[in-house]
């Protein structure tokens, strides 16, 4: 019927404003980086059960992708953040 | 040869089957606002909020954390364009034809509008002065309430009719009318 | 007369009577009635035949958990089959008819199939109808279905409206019983926003039928002044006649409201039913209690109810159900309804209660059995009279229906939809709902609470608590007294052995005690597994009433408690909701919103014929008076833009506006060819690769200003490829300025192709659009004659002089019209999609045909576009890996059938000459075929093994779909004007 995730610009929103592209994990290696790095980057994933970070697009919304931090059982959402601002988090880490 | 260009709103046809009077629920649709899609360069946002807030004779609606609607009823798309592009760090694109604005008001305007949007519109939640994108009628809009019982929808034009028809559909419970605004 | 309305009493309205048939019987029921309780009134007990053996069915309940009393209730388009009379509003005209007999309800033929009974039980099927399998579908299951079933449905359309809607509260309660009322009453009167649902047109639940005194008043008063006071509170909504049928993540709850049901001649302006979606911060489920019935033989003869359902229909309808009534019970309700019913002069023969001990007291000169049971049931069409046992002594009971009480069980359905299953108690020998979180849970009878009392207090309490925790200053609710309660405890009876009719567990499927053990016997133990073996649970009503009971006698069976066996999975919906009300507005073409171009006024009245492209409707061709077939169009469209010039509309091409200074960096690492030294005033094709090297997307990209693109991206590409730049911008590279919005909408954007293009152009055209001035792939903004400011483009995708104009979109139509009469003298015409691709394919142009998903650059030609000296784009590292360098990829090349008029189709695979068609031989297949005007035969581009090294080879286009074999020649994939002369002209 619905499920809904609280984009942090705009709100609560019903999910079918949202696209999701998958894992939020992988970064994209250095064009430098081994032939195994590249491959694992783009074709290997986890499939895990449980909580995870994933990629969501709030396209009916601000546009702007969100790591939405969820466990995919549940769907219980434990945060979504903005991508630029996770990855500035993560940087500063 | 000189050409007479004769400017068309794409909800023409659709309008033409609502003649008579406005009901107390009723749609206008402004037949020729000027629109921008205001964009705030990286780093620029805050900056471009403050600015844009305090100019005149347009009114801000929030897209995103750096972009913005820019619409004026009163003022024309130079004065805006001139006004807008004065804000450093700003890009503008024009969407005056792009963008359908329609208001829609009247004392069961929120009972209508929970049939097309799923945002809670309470006025403790979405309070006057507010706006953001969202779906509406299935389609990318943005809305803004400009009163208790006003709100404003701005939606892609190649969209319009079919959200002019649903809004309409959604609104024959409370017998809500449509015209262009200077009908 | 067996049943019959009483004089005074119930909460209906005596003064609006209300005509209705039955099966073509004209009867009178009251307002405030449903339609069981009409036809009780009418002495009507036979409603229905049941779905297996065709057995004669009366009602079991007064609620949405019936499962024998299904009607079709109206008729024609709005005839709705399996509509449960106990939850059915009458109004005035209703038609109502029975269903799963013939010729009549009285007489029907296949209640022989309760003589083969000892053949059809549990696993009959599955035995019965293994071989020959083809005879399945064409013999058995049709004959299957003929002969068990429920009512037919109406195959035209439904004529109504149905609308979805979202609605937001604090508080969601769900049942408007006594802990509902009290738990809205509460949320109310501290200021929250309350939502109360109920599946009944009159709100009160228990109590509109208990016959208690609730601080002095009686119950259904104090419930009427509760709602009263929950109407004139502005924060609380209420919503009779809606059913919370799901409760899903993130505390939204589906619910379905029957906003027209009700009523003989709907409004047009109203939708026949609504679907809410309810977003609540907290929800309190308030669905109270079923009440088991007892599991013995003939339980299922008309006039055989629940104890509860005897009160309500005397208490809330007026109707007493029989004029002598037998009660079997293991409780205190079969007590309390002895009680009512003698106290409104109604005789109640005996009481049979299977306890040896119980505290409660029979009304004077009732005569209590203790440690009885009922053993058969004697009647044809409805109880006539019982066989009792005790102590291996059997009597007679002369009764025209019976009471029964098999204890309580909370109706936990919502609580469980989400994977929780309930809980089993051996105190209150029930299951329970489980522990959800504290966001959701359950009051009142829901909850286990047994009394109305305790009911009234629990709902006060649980609400109270949530308003604290939403930060709400909670109301003090004062809880009446409750006068007249009768004792609520019961002791457990699964079944009663030994009984020679058969005892009935799942009354809709017709599944007995027997087919349980048939079950256990034959090793579907599991309770999911015993479900499905005898479809306990699995008809329209899911076993609400049934499901305790089996997990009870399973257990029983198995020698383990009911904690053991546990319960089958809850799923949405509690009850039945309609296609209708899921579909919503979204039906026909409203199915899904539509996209119209700013020139689709101007193709409609050029003659256009419209193709659907995703959601837009596109131009596909422009008939012309004698044109017989789309391709006589298509061919004279073709050839006048070669030959003079046409007219294309091109809006629905993605536009995305790209400022900033790391603009052109950026475009740099999305395309994979170069970017960085596009000149303003260019456009450059541009090609995207995914990733994993596979093109994704290709278009142009215009320089307006030093930092002020714009991009154009395929009809159907145009929102994948912005989500891709912002996915670019903002995880990739969030340290590059660059910013994007969509202006898709905002142009009118045509394509003048044909050598007389500029011609016309100039015409229109202020500035200096000469070769020299505006050359291949110039960009300007431009000055229309009159003033009007546009862009142009000098852009081809037909191989011809051509441009594209783009105009604000308002003034579209008016410069696409100004544009064909500039240009009537050099004999324009407008194009449409069709002859689009047609021009492409002669030029070996690629789409999305070619352009699938499985192709590289170099797979289509396009190899050299590749700037591999760049240090990064987006695909750039795996476009160089094995596999997509392979000799043996498939290659892009033209086709042309070996005699020019034999038909090549997109989708037909090639094969070499002679091979036989397999898997091994398949060489590759067409992407894009049409007939070229220009060379007068059938031409193709196909991706074929090796392809470019096979220039002028013989080989087999195998369409075997379409049964044609046509033998073609390799060639180069550009067919018309190899050298680009014409686009430079």
């Amino acid at each position: 019927m619905a499920s809904l995730i609280t984009c942090p610009h705009c709100g609560t929103r019903p999910k079918e404003e949202f696209s999701i592209r998958g894992a939020a994990a992988p970064r994209r290696p250095s064009p430098a980086a081994r032939d195994e790095v590249w491959h694992r980057y783009v074709y290997v994933r986890d499939n895990p059960k449980g909580r995870y970070e994933e990629y969501w697009h709030h396209a009916a919304g601000c546009r702007r992708w969100l790591v939405v931090d969820r466990d995919n059982l549940t769907h219980e959402v434990f945060g979504v953040t903005d991508a630029t601002d996770h990855l500035t988090a993560e940087a500063g880490e | 040869m000189a050409l007479n260009l004769l400017h068309r709103h794409v909800l023409e046809d659709h309008i033409l089957g609502f003649h008579g009077g406005a009901n107390p629920n009723h749609l206008s649709v402004v037949r020729r606002p000027v629109i921008f899609s205001v964009l705030a360069h990286a780093g620029r946002e805050g900056q471009v909020r403050e600015a844009l807030a305090k100019a005149e004779d347009i009114a801000i609606r929030a897209c995103g954390p750096s972009e913005w609607l820019a619409v004026s009823q009163t003022a024309g798309a130079e004065h805006v364009a001139a006004q807008l592009s004065a804000i450093p760090g700003v890009s503008l694109a024009e969407q005056s034809d792009g963008k359908v604005l329609m208001a829609i008001a009247g004392p069961s305007v929120r009972r209508i509008l929970a049939k097309c949007v799923a945002v809670d519109l309470h006025p403790d939640v979405f309070a006057e002065g507010q706006s953001a994108n969202m779906m509406c009628c299935h389609v990318v809009a943005n809305l803004a309430r400009t009163g208790a019982d006003t709100f404003e929808i701005i939606v892609p034009r190649s969209f319009a009719g079919s959200v002019f028809e649903e809004l309409t559909e959604m609104g024959r419970e409370h017998a809500l009318t449509a015209s262009f605004l200077d009908a | 007369m067996t049943s019959y309305r009483l004089d005074a009493g119930g909460a209906i309205n005596r003064a609006q009577a209300l005509t209705f048939t039955f099966d073509g019987q004209s009867f009178k029921g009251l307002d405030g009635d449903t339609v069981a309780s009409a036809l009780l009134a009418n002495d009507q007990m036979l409603m229905a035949r049941s779905f297996k053996y065709h057995r004669p069915r009366g009602v079991v309940t007064a609620g949405s958990s019936e499962p024998n009393a299904l009607l079709t209730i109206g008729s024609g388009l709005r005839a709705e089959p399996n509509a449960r009379a106990t939850v059915t509003e009458l109004y005035d005209g209703l038609v109502t008819t029975s269903q799963n007999r013939w010729p009549s309800l009285k007489t029907d033929i296949g209640a022989v199939n309760g003589l083969l009974s000892p053949f059809l039980g549990a696993g009959f099927y599955y035995k019965t109808f293994m071989w020959p399998a083809s005879f399945w579908e064409k013999l058995y299951e049709p004959l299957i279905r003929r002969a068990a079933g429920l009512g037919k449905l109406v195959l035209q359309p439904d004529p109504d409206r149905y609308e979805k809607c979202w609605a937001h509260c604090d508080l969601l309660v769900i049942g408007a019983g006594p802990a509902g009322l009290m738990a809205a009453l509460v949320a109310g009167r501290s200021g929250a926003r309350v939502i109360l649902a109920d599946e009944s047109f009159t709100l009160g639940g228990s109590l509109l039928s208990e016959n208690v005194a609730i601080g002095e008043t009686p119950a259904s008063e104090f419930a009427k002044r509760t709602i009263e006071e929950l109407a004139s509170l502005p924060n609380v909504t209420l919503m009779p006649r809606t059913t919370v049928f799901g409760w899903y993540d993130d505390m939204v709850f589906g619910a379905v409201e029957r906003v027209q049901k009700h009523v003989a001649s709907p409004s047009p302006d109203l939708p026949m039913e609504r679907l809410w979606r309810i977003v609540a911060k907290r929800a309190i489920l308030a669905s109270g209690a079923e009440e088991r019935p007892l599991v013995f033989g003939g339980n299922d003869k008309p006039g055989v109810m629940t104890a509860g359902a005897v009160r309500s229909y005397l208490n809330r309808y007026g109707v007493a159900v029989g004029s002598r009534l037998a009660i079997f019970t293991n409780g205190g309700s079969g007590y309390r309804t002895a009680a009512d019913l003698t106290a409104r002069g109604i005789k109640v023969t005996a009481i049979i209660d299977a306890r040896q001990q119980a505290p409660d007291l029979g009304p004077d000169g009732v005569r209590v059995i203790r440690n009885g049971a009922v053993v058969a049931t004697k009647g044809r069409h409805r109880l006539e009279s019982l066989i009792a046992e005790r102590a291996g002594f059997q009597e007679v009971i002369d009764c025209d229906a019976l009471a029964m009480s098999g204890g309580w069980s909370p109706i936990v359905h919502l609580m469980c939809q989400r994977g929780a299953k309930p809980i089993w108690s051996e105190e209150k020998q029930a299951f329970m709902a489980p522990n959800v979180g504290g966001a959701f849970v359950a009051a009142g009878g829901a909850h286990g609470a047994d009394t109305i009392y305790a009911c009234l207090r629990d709902g006060a309490a649980k609400a109270a608590a949530m308003m604290g925790e939403l930060g709400f200053s909670a109301y003090q609710a004062t809880l009446p007294e409750v006068e007249g309660e009768y004792d609520p405890s019961f002791a457990p009876v699964w079944y009663v052995p030994g009984a020679k009719d058969k005892a009935f567990v799942d009354f809709q499927n017709d599944v007995h005690v027997g087919d349980l053990g048939i079950a256990q016997r034959e090793g579907f133990r599991h309770i999911e597994h015993t479900k499905r073996y005898t479809t306990s649970g699995m008809a329209t009503d899911q076993g609400k009433l049934g499901n305790v009971n089996t997990a009870g006698i399973v257990a029983g069976m198995r020698g383990v408690s009911p904690a053991e066996i546990g319960t089958t999975t809850f799923r949405p919906f509690y009850t039945p909701v309609s296609f209708g009300a899921l579909a919503g507005a979204a039906r026909g073409e409203h199915a899904a919103p539509v996209r119209t171009s700013p020139l689709h006024g101007w193709a409609k009245k050029n003659g256009a014929t419209f193709v659907e492209s995703g959601l837009w409707y596109r131009s596909a061709w422009f008939a012309k008076e004698g044109e017989k077939t789309w391709r006589d169009s298509v061919d004279r469209e073709v050839l006048n833009v070669r030959a003079n010039a046409g007219l294309c509309d091109v809006s629905t091409l993605g536009k995305i506006e790209i400022f900033g200074a790391g603009a052109a960096e950026f475009l740099n690492r999305v395309y994979c060819n170069g970017f960085l030294k596009l000149p303003v005033g260019k456009a450059r094709y541009g090609l995207m690769l995914r990733e994993d090297g596979i093109v994704f997307d290709d278009g142009t990209t215009s320089r307006l200003s030093e930092q002020h693109y714009v991009m154009t991206t395929t009809t159907a590409y145009a929102a994948e490829v912005m989500a891709h730049l912002e996915f670019c911008a903002q995880t990739f590279w969030p340290e590059l300025d660059v910013r994007f919005v969509f202006v898709t909408d905002e142009w009118a954007q045509m394509s003048l192709a044909g050598p007389k293009a500029r011609i016309i152009l100039s015409r229109i055209v202020e500035d200096d659009i000469s070769n020299v001035a505006f050359s291949f792939l110039a960009v300007r903004t431009v000055t229309l004659r009159g003033g009007l400011k546009a862009r142009l483009f000098r852009i081809s995708f037909s191989g011809e002089l051509a441009y594209e104009l783009a105009v604000p979109a308002g003034y579209g139509e008016a410069v696409a019209d100004a544009i064909m009469e500039a240009g009537r003298e050099e004999a324009i015409c407008a194009y449409g999609v069709e002859a689009l691709n047609v021009l492409r394919i002669e030029k070996g142009f690629v789409t999305h045909n070619e352009l699938d998903g499985r192709t590289t650059a170099d797979d289509v030609g396009l190899g050299k576009m590749m700037a591999m000296q760049k240090a990064d784009f987006i695909g750039k590292r795996l476009s160089t890996r094995f596999g997509l360098t392979a000799a043996d990829r498939l290659q892009l090349v033209g086709l042309k059938p070996v005699e020019a008029d034999k038909e090549i189709k997109a989708g037909a695979h090639l094969l070499k000459e002679n091979a036989k068609p397999s898997l091994a031989n398949d060489q590759g297949f067409v992407s894009s075929a049409c007939f070229s005007p220009t060379l007068g035969g059938f031409i193709a581009l196909a991706m074929l093994k090796s392809g470019r090294e096979r220039t002028g080879e013989h080989i087999v286009v195998w369409d075997a779909l379409r049964g044609a074999e046509v033998p073609a020649e390799v060639c180069q994939p550009v067919f018309f004007d190899p050298d680009n002369t014409r686009l430079h002209l």
